[in-house]
């Protein structure tokens, strides 16, 4: 499993720079100068084409209902040679994600990094 | 003399081992291979800094006025992030020479008759066929997306020759592009391209390109491939699967569906 993350950090890191060139479309609907760290749980890990999906179910302040957030991330062929499987972000698993927000403000965002509860890491957290 | 069969017996065996990799004494273009560098198409004509997304960024062909002028129109397009690139309908081909211009892998099949390239993204086909025809002829053929193409082997350099491309009239419906540029092309485009192997283990994917509608002069351009590790495999790129980011038709700005398939606010 280290090894495993440490193949997906680097791999990401190396994605990362390629992104544009890869990606499926324009990402000029992300801020990519804005960095959001979201809390919540995993509610699905869409690992599917053009790009993956990662639904987040994010906590809202007290009084407010959680919020479903949509996060974008490369296609799977792209993904798999890092490291990562649908396996990789699991339903009820407790989850901070960094994201590129959506400059509109909707609930979306493209993916930077994320921590999981144990400690472990994926892509640029730093 | 024993040290003279030695040779012999060493040099056969090479021999051996290489025929049995290739069919009819073509060379061997196996595995599993990347573009070099990003998708700009013509990256040696390349203005600006950044990728073919990148506001500013253009490339050079010998445009006759009117040519450029399109291309500038897309450009503008572009630079105010409206224009959609069209194999993100998840359905038409990136077509021919844009085979050359797309990333993941591409993969060569080389066979006496007919060469293949298949690709990972899109995925995509083309078919160099190396069986003595021709071209249709004219009345027997129209434009299409990959074209129509007919080589021959110089050596260990395969040479073909292709027409009937689509002419691009982008971003009209239907049309399509070299790269995310805007970088267009007319149906009277003939590209004649030459593929080798070079020592270093490269792919090299040299392109003449003639059009007597756009460009002025020919226009050359170079594509590189480098090899993928051993054993990498190739996957599904099914881009209808989940295309969470269909382009508005009125804006022809690429929308985020939400979870529950409408569209996230509205891009400004």
């Amino acid at each position: 499993m280290r090894h495993l993350i440490a193949a997906i950090l680097v791999g990401t890191a190396l994605v990362a720079g390629a992104q544009t060139l890869s990606a499926h479309h324009a990402g000029t609907m992300f801020d990519e100068e804005q960095t959001k760290e979201l809390t919540g749980t995993i509610k699905e890990f869409q690992f599917t084409n053009p790009h993956s999906w990662i639904q987040v179910i994010v906590e809202s302040k007290p009084g407010e209902a959680p919020k479903e957030w949509s996060i974008e991330w490369g296609s799977p062929n792209q993904l798999a040679r890092q490291g990562v499987r649908p396996t990789t972000f699991k339903a009820g698993s407790k989850v901070t994600i960094k994201v590129h927000p959506m400059r509109d403000g909707s609930p979306a965002g493209s993916f930077v990094a994320a921590k999981f509860e144990d400690g472990t890491n994926i892509g640029r957290w730093e | 003399m024993r040290v003279f069969s030695a040779a012999v017996l060493v040099t056969l065996l090479a021999a051996s081992a290489a025929r049995a990799q290739t069919v009819g004494g073509l060379p061997d273009w196996s595995g599993v291979w990347q573009m070099v560098g990003g998708t700009v198409f013509d990256r040696a004509t390349q203005a600006g800094q950044g990728g073919a997304l990148s506001h500013g960024v253009r490339e050079r062909p010998p445009y006759n006025a009117e040519w450029e002028k399109r291309y500038q129109r897309n450009l503008k397009l572009r630079d105010e992030d409206h224009l959609p690139d069209p194999i993100n309908t998840c359905g038409t081909p990136a077509g021919f020479p844009r085979i050359f211009n797309v990333p993941d892998t591409l993969e060569f099949v080389v066979r006496p008759e007919q060469t293949w390239i298949l690709t990972e993204n899109g995925p995509n086909v083309v078919r160099f066929y190396t069986d003595g025809r021709q071209h249709p002829a004219p009345e027997d053929r129209w434009p299409t997306y990959t074209g129509d193409s007919v080589g021959h082997w110089e050596g260990d350099t395969l040479v073909v020759d292709t027409v009937s491309i689509r002419n691009s009239n982008y971003p009209e419906a239907g049309d399509t592009v070299l790269d995310r540029t805007g970088l267009i092309l007319s149906d009277a485009a003939h590209i004649v391209t030459r593929i080798r192997k070079t020592p270093d283990d490269m792919i090299e994917v040299r392109l003449t390109i003639e059009d007597p509608k756009a460009l002025t002069m020919p226009w050359n351009v170079t594509k590189t491939f480098r090899r993928m590790p051993k054993g990498t495999r190739v996957y599904d790129y099914a881009c209808a699967e989940n295309n969470r980011n269909p382009v508005d038709a009125a804006t022809g700005r690429t929308l985020i569906l939400g979870p529950d398939g409408k569209p996230l606010g509205v891009q400004k």
